[in-house]
């Protein structure tokens, strides 16, 4: 082994001294361990209470092992609206995404205020839980697919317009100033030599984007905002376990297939 | 194919152009897809007449919310964020416990395949379930407590990291390996020096991003019931308290937004080995095996 020294000369068998860290990697994981204790009494972890609760749980557990097939008639219509909620999101959100992409990001919008108001925005979408959001809506709006459907839209358009617009921040704007150069409007500058760009990547957002929306809409119901989730509410309030877990079997299944599906997809369109 | 090109036998001119071939394959798609989103639409049965004065709706909760949020509720609301922070922390902790050994099991340079196959497909699974669902079937062992929150998102963080763990080791270049190997030494030493100094970086950033998505997660699941600012939040919405409302959400944006920030920047100093001013940088979506894991200088 041999090492270059700082002035070029070129000395066998010495090694650069590995800069020593041990304080900050001691010091770190005390940090990280007083963190720990701290979140550890907040939540309260109490075994012996588990362990006494447990025996009546056993009966519970055996129920969820045996799911009620001929529940499945009455789930039909919320399995349908879960994935019906899921598409009309998924399908509204990316298209309203797409044009605010465009003003979110330095590539195509020059107006930095403009840029940073968007993007404040949109992160401050993005940190409100979906269903938190279903569970206002519902209020506003009333109960069923409706407002569901505005709170996944409403989140989808904070992930989509983030990540385009990252998307578009790290292409080539060689073409989009030639455009602009010779003289196109932004609107047609964008359209013609920015959008090409980005399509793939768009679209391979959107499918992630429906993966995000079918998992958000089988539970988003337990705040009233329709799909399976109201089906699971209603369930779990009669401690009906042989149907629950029949529901949780149908939302393995239409996660697992949806997704590998998307999953599928995304990967012939990169 | 139906690329029909313009005459060839006239003279070229500037403003003759070809036309665009057509590629009936993505228009069967796109047909495919308007069929796919008016079947949802139909099927839905929407109420659309709701939207008609939604606007005017939106605006008066948001004025009942925010004009002014109910300050009185501030340390009260603070308190149940930090305890669905907590949930998030303990949750994500006990996720690494598990997800990180395991992975080294599922990743193919390291594990016969009849060991790593059917633990992939248990992090599959362990990813589709949301964490609610987990939680209800949790808190009928556990009680509602927040710790059966914690556990929950356990459970989900399990297959996340499970599966990112993996990427990132079959990801790790396999010349260290190799060289590892070479020396004759076992499964602890390949962990230890062959795969663990390119993927920590890697890893530990994707640890944390896994709790950012846990404090977003241990927000919903208050709704539930299992403590912490969810469980606060549906109260207040069902009791229409919107002023404490509109608090709780200020807490649960301004917190959360905090936290990622600070995630970030640890994840940036982790990956670019420099620190990086908060709110400044444009984060990416950190994507296993595409960050590149640079050494410290």
């Amino acid at each position: 082994m041999t090492a270059i020294g700082a002035l070029g000369a070129v000395t066998a068998n010495v090694r650069p001294v590995k800069p020593r860290q041990r304080g900050k990697v001691v010091a770190t994981l005390l940090v990280l361990a007083a963190i720990t204790v701290w979140a550890g009494l907040g939540v309260q972890i109490d075994l012996p209470e588990i362990v006494a609760n447990f025996s009546n749980a056993v009966g519970n557990v055996v129920q969820l092992t045996q799911p009620d097939y001929g529940f499945f008639p009455k789930t039909i219509p919320a399995l349908v609206e879960t994935v019906d909620m899921a598409v009309i999101a998924t399908v509204i959100g990316s298209a309203i995404s797409l044009p605010i992409a465009f003003f979110a990001s330095r590539a195509t919008n020059p107006n930095t205020w403009l840029l940073m108001g968007l993007r404040f925005v949109m992160n401050l979408i993005r940190s409100i839980p979906d269903i938190l959001l279903a569970a206002i809506l519902v209020a506003v709006v009333g109960v069923g697919a409706l407002p569901g459907i505005m709170a996944l839209v409403i989140f989808n358009i904070g992930i989509i317009v983030k990540l385009v617009s990252e998307a578009l921040d790290g292409e080539d704007t060689g073409p989009h100033e030639a455009a602009l150069a010779a003289g196109a409007s932004w609107l047609k500058a964008g359209r013609s030599a920015m959008l090409p760009q980005i399509l793939p990547a768009y679209a391979s957002q959107v499918l992630y984007t429906f993966e995000i929306n079918i998992r958000a809409s089988t539970v988003i119901g337990l705040v009233g905002a329709g799909g399976l989730g109201i089906l699971i509410d209603n369930v779990r309030s009669f401690f009906r376990y042989h149907e629950l877990s029949l529901i949780i079997l149908e939302i393995l299944l239409l996660v697992v297939l949806l997704e590998s599906f998307s999953a599928w997809l995304r990967k012939r369109l990169i | 194919m139906a690329g029909t090109l313009t005459d060839t036998s006239s003279a070229p001119s500037l403003t003759n152009r070809p036309d665009k071939p057509v590629s009936w394959p993505s228009r069967l798609l796109w047909l495919l897809v308007t069929g796919i989103a008016l079947a949802a639409y139909f099927s839905a049965k929407l109420d659309i007449s709701a939207l008609a004065d939604f606007p005017a709706q939106a605006w008066k909760y948001l004025l009942l919310m925010f004009a002014p949020p109910n300050w009185g509720k501030l340390g009260e609301a603070f308190t149940a964020m930090v305890l669905s922070v907590q949930m998030a922390w303990i949750g994500t902790l006990l996720g690494i416990a598990v997800s990180f050994p395991l992975s080294f099991f599922a990743a193919a340079p390291l594990a016969p395949r009849w060991i790593s196959w059917p633990l992939r497909g248990v992090f599959a699974v362990l990813r589709a379930v949301p964490e609610v669902v987990t939680a209800i079937l949790i808190l009928s062992v556990t009680g509602l407590t927040p710790f059966t929150g914690a556990l929950a998102l356990a459970v989900g963080s399990i297959g996340n990291l499970g599966k990112w763990g993996y990427e990132t080791f079959e990801a790790v270049d396999r010349g260290p390996l190799e060289a590892v190997r070479s020396t004759g030494s076992g499964a602890v030493g390949l962990m230890r020096w062959g795969i663990w100094p390119s993927a920590s970086a890697e890893l530990l950033s994707l640890w944390l991003y896994r709790f950012e998505i846990n404090v977003r997660a241990s927000a919903i699941l208050g709704l539930i019931g299992a403590g912490g600012i969810g469980k606060m939040l549906s109260d207040n919405v069902q009791f229409r308290n919107w002023d404490a409302v509109g608090m709780l959400l200020l807490v649960v944006i301004v917190v959360t937004m905090i936290i990622d920030q600070l995630s970030g920047a640890v994840r940036h100093r982790l990956i670019h080995g420099r620190w990086a001013v908060p709110f400044s940088t444009a984060r990416r979506r950190p994507r296993s095996s595409k960050l590149p894991v640079e050494v410290p200088a």
